[in-house]
């Protein structure tokens, strides 16, 4: 007992020393620059005016490197047994936290830096900067999800146009995974609805809806805006490298 | 001669004892130094269809499409300098136990693994994705940026700037750091590195990219060979490879 205690202060500890659950991890960046932190601690900047870019095929051309992803800050509204799981995740510090360890965060989670959208008429890349610097696809081709999907850490992402919105659907995401901070457990019943919407030049709105009928009470809302990036590029975030402390990140890995 | 065991047989009863425990130890203790994940497994693709290079709407040729290279291992060696040949030496001696790759990090801009990669192309920049290693993408700008180094001296991929010379994209990546092997055998570079890649498609089913490698602190003289892809049949996608999990034990 004593023994699990201490490691589980232990893990705490490293936990925040690291900041942010792990996203602060030794990357390559020196000093912060606008856009990487501090989203969520004051008012939102707003992006460079002007007309919103078309694709040849008349859509919106959401392509651009964004600003991180704000979170919503609350908790989604979840049933008894997942409010639980939650709040012994906020005691542990988060430890369990996959993304500290080099792992993705499920959608629709995105790290603080910047997250690059690229748009041709019949597939949108979403590329991260941050996390594990990995990519999502966005069909927009008409094609359904496949039947008997694999659970993945990304999901299946199949998109329309509604007018000038992007509607992304995602099922067949990996129930291990975190989606948010809190770690809000999810289900295989799990269905993301992400729109985009490019009011202009450099302001992207977003629409998240987390429809799980077998962890939350309701479906889960929450609005989103990012703005165009014109000062920096995206780097290259290489997090397991100089990982300096896993061993004490491995509470209820693999559980 | 059954009396009481003499010291010395006790000892080695002791010392026998003691081994056949320690034995039990070793193996897990192995496991846990001799990390690594397990060699991917290739999807070889059938034969790819005919026709010609398909053009995208910007009149370029089109090299979007899901590509299977066919072949991991660099032909021959570049000419190294004494200090490089010596590492590699190490390396090949090792056996590549110390792979980055096996312990998830990038395989870089030279190195390929077996699993697909896939190229989707815009008119001011293409994108190369791959299923393998890191998961991750490259990013070749084709709208008129020059390299800055400003911000990120080093990656483990560098920095990309593409440009068409007819129907040749030639890419041009420079910033790179020494940490990546150029494939599997343990072939090192430096930070000097200089890639020049040229993009060609010959026609539908085939990519080829004729690369040249640069390395003033590693190489006595330019590296050159010819990459070739085949194209994957139309109903293969990238597939979710994500090596820390595998390395963790979670999948």
């Amino acid at each position: 007992m004593h023994l699990k205690t201490f490691l589980v202060v232990l893990a705490a500890g490293a936990a925040f020393a690291r900041g942010s659950f792990g996203q602060d991890q030794a990357s390559t960046l020196g000093t912060p620059q606008q856009g990487r932190i501090g989203r969520g601690r004051g008012p939102r900047p707003v992006g460079p005016p002007g007309p919103v870019p078309r694709l040849s095929d008349g859509h919106p051309d959401l392509s651009g490197v964004w600003n991180g992803f704000g979170g919503s800050g609350q908790d989604g509204p979840m049933q008894p047994w997942a409010a639980k799981i939650v709040a012994e995740h906020r005691k542990n510090g988060g430890a369990e936290d996959f993304e500290a360890r080099c792992l993705p965060g499920g959608p629709p989670r995105a790290a603080p830096y910047h997250t690059s959208l690229f748009a041709t008429p019949k597939l949108v890349l979403m590329l991260f900067e941050g996390n594990t610097h990995m990519y999502r696809q966005f069909f927009v081709d008409g094609s359904d999800h496949p039947k008997n999907l694999k659970p993945t850490w990304y999901g299946d992402s199949r998109a329309h146009w509604d007018g000038d919105t992007l509607v992304v659907d995602t099922v067949g995401l990996f129930e291990k995974s975190w989606y948010d901070f809190g770690g809000t457990p999810h289900t295989k019943q799990m269905h993301l609805i992400e729109t985009f919407h490019r009011r202009d030049f450099g302001n992207l709105e977003m629409k998240v809806t987390i429809d799980d009928p077998g962890a939350l009470t309701m479906p889960w809302i929450v609005n989103r805006t990012s703005t165009l990036e014109t000062n920096f590029e995206m780097t290259e975030y290489v997090c397991n490298e100089n990982n300096q402390d896993p061993a004490h990140l491995d509470a209820g890995i693999g559980k | 001669m059954w009396g009481r065991p003499s010291f010395y047989v006790v000892c080695q009863c002791l010392f026998a004892l003691l081994l056949s425990m320690f034995s039990l130890f070793v193996p897990a203790l192995s496991a846990q130094t001799k990390k690594g994940v397990p060699p991917v497994v290739a999807r070889k693709p059938p034969a790819p269809p005919s026709g010609p290079t398909p053009r995208a709407e910007d009149g370029n040729v089109d090299l979007s499409g899901i590509w299977v290279p066919d072949s991991i291992l660099l032909p021959g060696d570049p000419s190294y300098q004494p200090w490089a040949k010596k590492l590699y030496e190490e390396r090949k001696a090792n056996k590549g136990a110390d792979d980055p790759e096996r312990l998830c990090l990038p395989d870089g801009a030279v190195r390929v693994n077996p699993l697909p990669y896939k190229i989707v192309q815009g008119p001011k920049m293409v994108v190369l994705l791959w299923e393998g290693n890191t998961h991750s993408y490259r990013r070749f700008f084709l709208d008129g940026r020059a390299h800055n180094f400003d911000i990120e001296p080093e990656s483990w991929t560098g920095q990309s700037i593409g440009n068409w010379e007819g129907d040749t994209l030639v890419v041009d990546t420079l910033g790179f750091n020494d940490k990546t092997w150029l494939d599997a055998t343990g072939k090192p570079h430096s930070e000097a590195m200089h890639l020049t890649e040229r993009y060609r498609r010959p026609d539908l089913g085939h990519l080829k990219v004729d690369l040249t490698i640069e390395d003033t602190k590693a190489f006595t003289k330019p590296y050159s060979f010819t990459r070739s892809f085949t194209l994957a049949p139309r109903n293969w996608e990238l597939q979710e490879y994500i090596c820390q999990a595998i390395l963790d034990g979670i999948e």
